[in-house]
């Protein structure tokens, strides 16, 4: 089963952050990988070491921003939510995204 | 995310980390409850939670290197490393850091010196707009009074304009001369430059008008001296030329004038000239004494301004044409024009006499420091080699090779700073010392060495481009490194071979070519200066007394003046401990000169500059006292002087110039002014050539006068007194002759060797610096030669050693030794004759009596840098050669 799991492709860890965040607002980390595991049926696998950085390297570039709140656990976690900047950012990624499948679909029906 | 942000990221990094672990932790609890709900044990789950997770650390640290001042952190710990590794070789560290203060020093010395003299703004109101008015070329730049009082009431084609013209003035009345440097200065002056009062108030318009009263602002220091204090000086009066000036303000004491290398102890206002020097100066229109700046209005182009200058002129020169010129000159006269230059630096006598001398020895000092570098880098590969090991672990358990190449700079870096660091405390000392070495007892130079911006500029750009020049080779060398091979060869140092060695040789090359460069210079400076201090310049200066008297205060005129100038000569003569006595208007080499045209009959001039002579006045006995040869005829007597009688002596200059080979006894000469003739004077005697404003001049045509006869009077006259015993013991004598002759009179005693050597001064300086470091730079060649050759024979002591077992002899382990050393040094002497050549002509203008390539001095600095190098390549050769085999093979 680990095997048909997918390691998300570089770059694209962000957009699937993006889109996380603007579907089901304000989420924390762990929530975040729970969410693209499930969302995906599964076929998806967030490489935990790499997302922190990632989450890091996107508030700094001021697409999210992070604030320590309350779980439903009651429990203190880092909840991110996504920016204007960042809306802005997952239009962009989206259009490249679709535009990248779209391209490598064809190909690998055609050719 | 705005950067303000960031930066406080970059200093909270410990709030950042603690909020990460907390973020981490969460994650990985979370992770574990739900690995538990699926019913795995606590501890299971938490450690799968772990394992799933990946390197922790990992994340953390590259979520950390987000910051972007992440690199702060990984700088600090390189400088903390450095600095480890340097404690722990101190005696390497010492050495580097010693001759980097030096060289950095030295460098910062000289420019500091240059900024002061020629770089730095004058300490005034925006000198940047000031602009020095001339005639036709920035030298022409002195003007006469009647001049400067019409460009002053023309003034309103600039915001404004003021004058200046450097002095110096007597603070006592009779006895002993008190000498303080000193301006003249147009009211407007101290306003227009912005300049202030520290106590009292500066000079201003009103104090400067024909018939002024004698007003004086003085400097901190005269306010010190005379009156205890800047505030206690207001209201005093001080004695300058026996005259009585009211103080009226003290100085800001950042403010030395317009002139770089003086500093004025009294400034006066212009008018008061007519109360020192009489009625008339003021309209003098052949007294060329006052520099003239401007301030041109705001937006005004130096076009604009050339041009308004030129309308200006005609009328001036027009209105102050001097009555006693021929009519030739007044047509010339009439002809002059204004011209600008910018002068925000104001204007300087030492600047022009030592800008050369100080881009010379910027030179210089910049070739020993490169040579210094070179003997450093020398050393840092040597030291890289040995550090070869350490270097292989650290790349071996990661290190990436930019890291550790950005490592070993950070280490050159901190030596070139602690040596900056030490040079500039170096250059403090050295370029007061300097500044030292440029005063005499005449010329006190004052320059302001405090050390600013542009200098600290300097002496950081010069700190990091040598530790670039010496840190970038051992440091690219070290990332070549290959861990396998280093670790596997123990450290050993024999894993590259020849290739390795070729920086460090092509160093101790370019060291040697560049030394030989610098001695063949300082031989050059050096052979002048001995040509100088040995050439016989037509007296003897040692032993001789100069007294300096002024008449002026004994309120004497002609002939009295005249009759007690002559039984001072006559009591003076029998004093114990005089030798000879004479007295003249002008003593050689002390910056006063007189020259007249003169005709001479059958000697038909081709041009105006043809038909000059130099003058001097003189007394019977004047050249018996200077050591100055009588070649024919006779000396001027007592009597023919106090007759007034029209005699002259001539000097063999002269003789060949004007009366070519015919008996010059009882020829005659007259002094041409404008367009007349001066009487008939005779030729009794001829002297051999004497040396008249500098020792390096060609001998010029000199005609010597009876005192008291012929255009200056002689309200001045100086003393040539030859003593046999030591000048202490005579001095005392003649103050108090001289006191009792007449107590007004006041008097100046120097000696004549001391005017000789300060006529010396730069070619000295030059000659001194460029031998010293001259040596300095043999010296750190030889030191770079001598390790790298030793370096080697360690090196390569297997070899040797089965060079030696195979049945080498011990002269031909030597031979082989020096054969490489010869070589480097061969290499060296050839590429540095090469550079000699090409830049000994810029030295050309300080040489005398030498060429710039003279064969002589350029084969002895050859055989110099040869003999020393290779008496340096001896010792690792003869060590080499005493090595024993068994030992050397038994470490393999």
């Amino acid at each position: 089963m680990a095997r048909s799991k997918t390691d998300i492709l570089q770059g694209t860890l962000a957009l699937l952050v993006l889109r996380t965040l603007s579907s089901r607002g304000s989420l924390h980390g762990y929530a975040i990988t729970q969410h693209i595991q499930r969302g995906s049926n599964e076929l998806l696998r967030v490489e935990e070491g790499s997302l922190y950085p990632a989450l890091h390297r996107m508030s700094q570039d001021g697409l999210i921003k992070g604030k320590w709140g309350i779980t439903d656990k009651n429990r203190e976690a880092r909840f991110y939510a996504i920016t204007a900047a960042g809306k802005k950012a997952l239009a962009e990624e989206e259009d490249a995204w679709r535009r990248l499948a779209q391209g490598v679909s064809l190909i690998l029906n055609f050719a | 995310m705005s950067w303000i942000h960031r930066l406080g990221n970059a200093f909270r990094p410990n709030r950042l980390d603690a909020e990460l672990q907390r973020e981490l932790d969460f994650h990985l609890s979370e992770k574990a409850e739900e690995l538990a709900a699926k019913g795995m044990s606590p501890s299971a789950a938490r450690l799968e939670a772990r394992k799933r997770f990946g390197n922790r650390t990992l994340a953390q640290e590259e979520a950390r290197g987000m910051n972007l001042f992440g690199w702060l952190d990984s700088l600090l710990a390189d400088v903390r490393y450095a600095m480890r590794s340097l404690r722990a070789s101190p005696g390497f560290a010492s050495v580097a850091v010693l001759s980097l203060a030096f060289g950095i020093g030295a460098n910062t010395a000289i420019f500091s010196l240059t900024n002061a003299l020629i770089l730095r703004s004058l300490p005034v109101n925006h000198p940047e707009q000031l602009v020095k008015l001339a005639m036709g070329s920035p030298d022409n730049d002195t003007f006469t009074n009647p001049l400067w009082e019409r460009v002053r009431d023309n003034v309103a084609p600039f915001a404004g304009a003021v004058a200046y013209a450097p002095s110096g003035f007597n603070m006592s009345k009779g006895g002993l001369v008190r000498r303080v440097p000193g301006a003249w200065v147009s009211g407007d002056f101290f306003r227009e430059l912005g300049v202030q009062a520290v106590a009292g108030r500066m000079l201003q318009v009103s104090d400067d008008h024909r018939g002024c009263a004698p007003t004086a602002v003085v400097s901190e220091g005269v306010a010190q001296s005379e009156f205890g204090g800047a505030s206690s000086a207001i209201g005093k009066t001080i004695p300058l030329e026996g005259k009585t000036f009211d103080v009226v303000g003290v100085v800001d004491p950042r403010f030395f004038g317009l002139e770089v290398g003086r500093y004025p102890g009294v400034y006066l206002p212009q008018c008061a000239q007519q109360l020192m020097y009489g009625h008339d100066v003021l309209d003098a229109r052949s007294r060329w004494y006052l520099n003239i700046l401007l301030r041109p209005h705001a937006g005004v182009t130096p076009e604009q301004l050339d041009a308004r200058l030129k309308s200006l002129a005609p009328g001036i020169f027009a209105a102050t044409v001097p009555a006693n010129f021929a009519v030739g000159q007044q047509v010339e006269y009439r002809k002059n024009t204004f011209s600008s230059y910018p002068a925000s630096n104001g204007m300087s006598q030492l600047r022009s006499s030592y800008s050369a001398a100080l881009y010379i020895l910027m030179a210089v000092v910049g070739v020993v420091l490169l040579i210094a570098c070179a003997n450093i880098a020398n050393l840092l590969l040597a030291r890289a080699a040995a550090r070869q090991r350490e270097i292989a672990i650290r790349l071996a358990i990661g290190a990436g090779r930019g890291r550790i190449v950005r490592q070993l700079l950070t280490e050159s870096l901190l030596l070139s700073i602690f040596g900056a660091a030490l040079g500039v405390l170096f250059a403090r000392w050295a370029s007061r010392l300097l500044v030292g070495y440029l005063s005499s007892d005449t010329r006190t130079v004052w320059l302001d060495l405090s050390i600013d911006g542009r200098v600290l500029g300097f002496t950081l750009a010069v700190a990091t481009l040598t530790a670039t020049i010496f840190g970038l080779a051992p440091a690219w060398r070290a990332s070549k490194v290959q861990p396998q091979a280093a670790l596997k060869s123990g450290g050993r140092g024999m894993t590259d071979g020849d290739a390795k060695q070729r920086v460090g040789r092509s160093l101790v090359v370019a060291q040697v070519a560049l030394s030989l460069a610098l001695v063949a210079c300082s031989g050059l400076l050096l052979g002048s200066f001995r040509k100088l201090i040995t050439l016989d310049p037509g007296f003897r200066s040692e032993g001789v007394l100069l007294v300096n008297m002024h008449f002026k205060d004994t309120g004497l005129e002609e002939p009295a003046r005249a009759v007690l100038q002559g039984q001072l000569l006559e009591r003076l003569r029998h004093q114990p401990g005089v030798v000879a006595v004479g007295a003249s208007l002008i003593t050689p080499l002390g910056n006063m000169g007189w020259n007249e045209s003169v005709a001479v009959a059958d000697f038909g001039a081709s041009n105006p500059r043809d038909s000059v002579s130099y003058f001097n006045q003189v007394s019977d006995g004047y050249f018996a006292a200077m050591g100055t040869r009588l070649v024919a005829g006779r000396d001027m007597r007592a009597d023919e002087i106090a007759a007034k009688r029209p005699v002259a002596v001539v000097n063999e200059a002269f003789v060949k110039h004007f009366l070519g080979r015919t008996n010059p006894i009882g020829r005659t000469l007259r002094i041409v002014t404008g367009d007349s003739l001066g009487i008939p004077r005779e030729i009794v005697g001829v002297v051999a050539d004497a040396k008249y404003q500098s020792l390096d001049e060609k001998p010029l045509e000199t005609t010597y006068l009876p005192l008291n006869q012929g255009d200056p009077g002689l309200e001045d006259l100086n003393y040539e007194i030859r003593i046999d015993r030591d000048a202490a013991a005579v001095v005392p004598a003649i103050r108090a002759l001289v006191t009792e002759a007449n107590p007004a009179i006041s008097l100046e005693v120097a000696t004549f060797s001391g005017q000789v050597a300060a006529s010396l001064a730069r070619p000295r300086l030059l000659a001194t610096l460029s031998g010293f470091f001259g040596a300095l730079a043999l010296l750190l060649a030889v030191i770079g030669l001598y390790g790298t050759m030793s370096y080697n024979v360690t090196r390569r002591r297997n070899e040797i050693g089965v060079r030696m077992a195979l049945g080498a002899a011990r002269q031909q382990v030597m031979r082989m030794v020096l054969g490489e050393a010869g070589r480097l040094i061969a290499l060296g002497i050839v590429f540095g004759a090469l550079i000699s050549f090409a830049s000994t002509r810029f030295i050309s203008s300080m040489l005398f009596g030498l060429s710039a390539t003279e064969p002589a001095v350029f084969g002895i600095a050859v055989v110099l840098l040869a003999v020393v190098a290779g008496a340096a390549a001896l010792v690792p050769a003869w060590r080499a050669a005493q090595l024993d085999p068994m030992d050397a093979l038994r470490e393999e």
